[in-house]
Formats: structure tokens, sequence, C-alpha cells
């Protein structure tokens, strides 16, 4: 095909506006690789990409940012799975001897790990509570932080962020499962329990109250009856 | 639009493919008027421009691995890839007859294949651009610019542009063939 048919596909297709025989083609022309005009592909893709430039610039709500951070931390999970995917893909393939291992030992040494899990970020969640009943209500949780903000939560804290320093320390495997399976636990039961923690903090603060108005009406009280006698 | 990172474009992006959150702010923070202007335009509600802006960041970061470290060309994959998904969602809304949306779908229809031969561009230098491309819309006619709009911003493929200007689909064709050619050689003169 003459490179000005060529071409003339190549804006349409840029466009989006191709019928399917001629995206057909097109491909086909592509995947035939002689002497197909890339470098004008480029340029349409390009001069298309500068079309909205030309518009007045308007600005989004300044809270769209906070939902995307909130859209992110909820797909976390999925890109803790890509990155072991793509681990998993680089890792070499584990000696026989290893495939041969038996499953029950498997699941023990799993269960007790993850039992070992469940009792730290109990303690922690329990310790958690202490500390908050003492502290202000608005500086306490890191991962609230996160969904709040981008730049809220440092990157340490990031689950994605610490996925990928685990990484690239590459320590040995069974410890990277561990921290990982830790912090996921950690932010979900901290994501999960934050409402309830807040309830009861509240309602410690209210019985304060309650409490110190009794004292003083007591007082006063007192006070009265012994005027009156 | 003007930011103070000194990072450029490309190594924002290089710190997005090691997931790094605050370098996704920060292309955020740089791009996200661009991305929302061409949005708006396409989808012309304001709550669904912003959703889908939001959503733009989140492909982003989810297919981060799609794009080429090679060319570079951070500004063209990210307007490509909102308008891809500006009119995914208006042609849904409208319901036109689509395929379930996944994350295959997503790869091939969503996210951006560009020439391996593409020269790269940044926002900073684009933004320079802007009178001259003004300059060459202007210098097309009333009907070239109008097959431009709908295709551009509205859309639609050349049926539906025949069918509202009622004319065959074929005169569609070369109209915006022919207009699509002339700007290329206004911009590339205004160079």
């Amino acid at each position: 095909m003459e490179k000005k048919k060529i071409l003339d596909l190549i804006k349409l297709e840029v466009l989006r506006c191709l019928n399917d025989k001629d995206k057909a083609n097109l491909e086909s022309i592509k995947a035939e690789g002689n002497d197909f005009p890339w470098k004008e592909l480029g340029d349409y893709q390009n001069l298309s990409a500068l079309l909205p430039i030309s518009l007045e610039l308007k600005y989004p709500a300044s809270d769209m940012k906070d939902k995307t951070a909130m859209k992110l931390y909820n797909i976390r999970e999925l890109i803790k799975a890509k990155i072991d995917a793509k681990k998993a893909l680089e890792a070499p393939e584990p000696p026989v001897e290893e495939i041969s291992f038996p499953v029950e030992n498997i699941q023990e040494v799993e269960t007790a790990e993850q039992i070992e899990v469940e009792e730290k970020v109990l303690v922690e969640v329990e310790e958690g509570v202490q500390y908050s009943s003492n502290e202000s209500m608005n500086n306490k949780d890191d991962s609230y932080r996160f969904v709040g903000k981008f730049k809220g939560k440092s990157e340490v804290e990031n689950p994605f962020r610490k996925a990928v320093e685990i990484e690239t320390k590459e320590p040995p495997k069974a410890v990277v499962d561990k921290e990982l399976v830790e912090k996921i636990a950690r932010d979900y039961i901290k994501s999960h329990l934050e409402r309830e923690l807040e309830t009861l903090r509240s309602t410690i603060n209210k019985n304060k109250i309650l409490s110190f108005i009794l004292f003083v009406v007591s007082l006063l009280l007192i006070i009265a009856l012994f005027f009156i006698k | 639009m003007t930011d103070n990172n000194p990072l450029t474009d490309a190594e924002i992006m290089l710190k997005v493919a090691g997931y790094d959150s605050k370098a996704l702010e920060q292309l955020y923070d740089r791009y996200s008027p661009i991305l929302y202007t061409l949005i708006k335009k396409i989808v012309t509600e304001k709550e669904s421009a912003e959703e889908i802006l939001s959503d733009v960041f989140v492909i982003v970061w989810r297919q981060i691995d799609q794009f080429d470290f090679k060319t570079n060309n951070v500004y063209t994959w990210l307007v490509t890839l909102s308008r891809n998904k500006a009119i995914d969602v208006l042609n849904r809304k409208v319901g036109k007859l689509m395929p379930d949306y996944d994350d295959d779908y997503e790869k091939e229809h969503i996210v951006p294949k560009l020439s391996p031969e593409i020269q790269a561009l940044e926002l900073k230098e684009v933004m320079n651009k802007k009178e001259k491309l003004e300059k060459a819309l202007n210098g097309l006619t009333d009907a070239q610019k109008y097959v431009l709009d709908l295709s551009y911003y509205g859309g639609m493929d050349l049926t539906e542009i025949a069918g509202k200007m009622n004319i065959p689909a074929g005169t569609v064709k070369s109209k915006l063939q022919v207009a699509f050619g002339n700007l290329m050689q206004k911009v590339s003169e205004a160079n």
C-alpha cells in the first residue's frame, strides 16, 4: 500500500475513527513491518495530544486529590499481588526437593506464623487503645492519614512502597511474607476498628465530663447542707 | 499552570514505576489541570469528570508497567489515556454496546499504544506551543474544525458523525483526513 494511504489510515486510527475493516488492514500492515511509518504515527499521536492545550484550563476540586488517594489505598492488595507476581516470575525455579516437601509441614509452619502475627497485631491494637485514650484525636493513626492524603503518609508507611523496599533489600522469603502479612493485617484491623476506637474514646471523654459535673454538684449540695444546718 | 518541581516528567514517571506515592502526587499536581480540562470537555459534567480524573491516576498506578520508558513520552501517554477513558465512560453512559470493563479491556482499549518512534513531549514544552496550535486551528475551515471536534471530543465514529451532519460516511472520512493533515502541516510550519 502506498504511504499516503497508510498515513490516511493512521490519522483515523489516532482519532479512534477507524472502522473494523480499516483497523484490521492497518494492523496487518504494521505486522508486516515493511517500512511502516512509525515516526509519522508518533507525530500524529503527539498532534492529537496537543489539541487540549487550545482549551481554557479548568481545575478539579481540591478534595479530588484525597479521593484519588483513597482509591489508590483501596487497590493496595492488587498492587501487592502484581509485585509478588513479578517477583515470582523473576525468581529462579525452586529445587525438586522443596516441591516434594510434605504439605502438612508447610501448613503447620504457616499456621504457627499466622498465630504469631495475629497475636502481635492484637497486642498492638490493645496498646493502640491505651495510647489513643491519652492522646488527642488528631495525631495517632498513620493509615488513616494515608487515606486522607498522598503526602500524609510517609513512604515507609506506604504499603506499596514498603513492598518495593522489601523487594530491593532481598531478605529471606519467609521474613518478607511475614512482614507484609503483619503490615496488611495491621492496616486491615486499624481501618476496620478505627470507628469503634473513636466511639470508645468519645465515650471515655463524655464519662470524664459527667463524673466531673456530678462531683461539682455533690460538692455544692454538701456546702448547701452545711449552710442550712 | 506552573509548578516548582525540578524533576522532569520522565523522572517522576520512573519513580511512579517504583510505586512511589509521592511521585504520583507530583504527577497529579502537574497534570491534573490539563487532563481535567480535556475530560470535562468530553463528558461535560463536573462530578463525572472528577471521577474519571481520579480513575486515570489509578490506571497510571496500576498499569505503569505498560508505559514505554524508551520513548518516555509522558505527556502524550497521559493525555491519550485520559481521552480514551473519558470517551469510554461517555459511550457506556449513552448506552453503546461495549465489552465488559476488565484488566484486559483496559490494556487493549484504554492504555495508549504509542509508536516506538514517537518523539518525547513534556508538559512544559507543550504549553509553550499553545499559541501556535491555536493559530493552526484557526487556519482550518469551520467544517473541518467541526468534524475534528465531533471526533476528538465527542468520541464519535465516522457513521455517527455522518448521521449527525447528514452527509455520507466517506465524506466525513475524507474531511477528517484533510483536517488532521492540514493541522499537522500548519503546526509543523509554525515550528
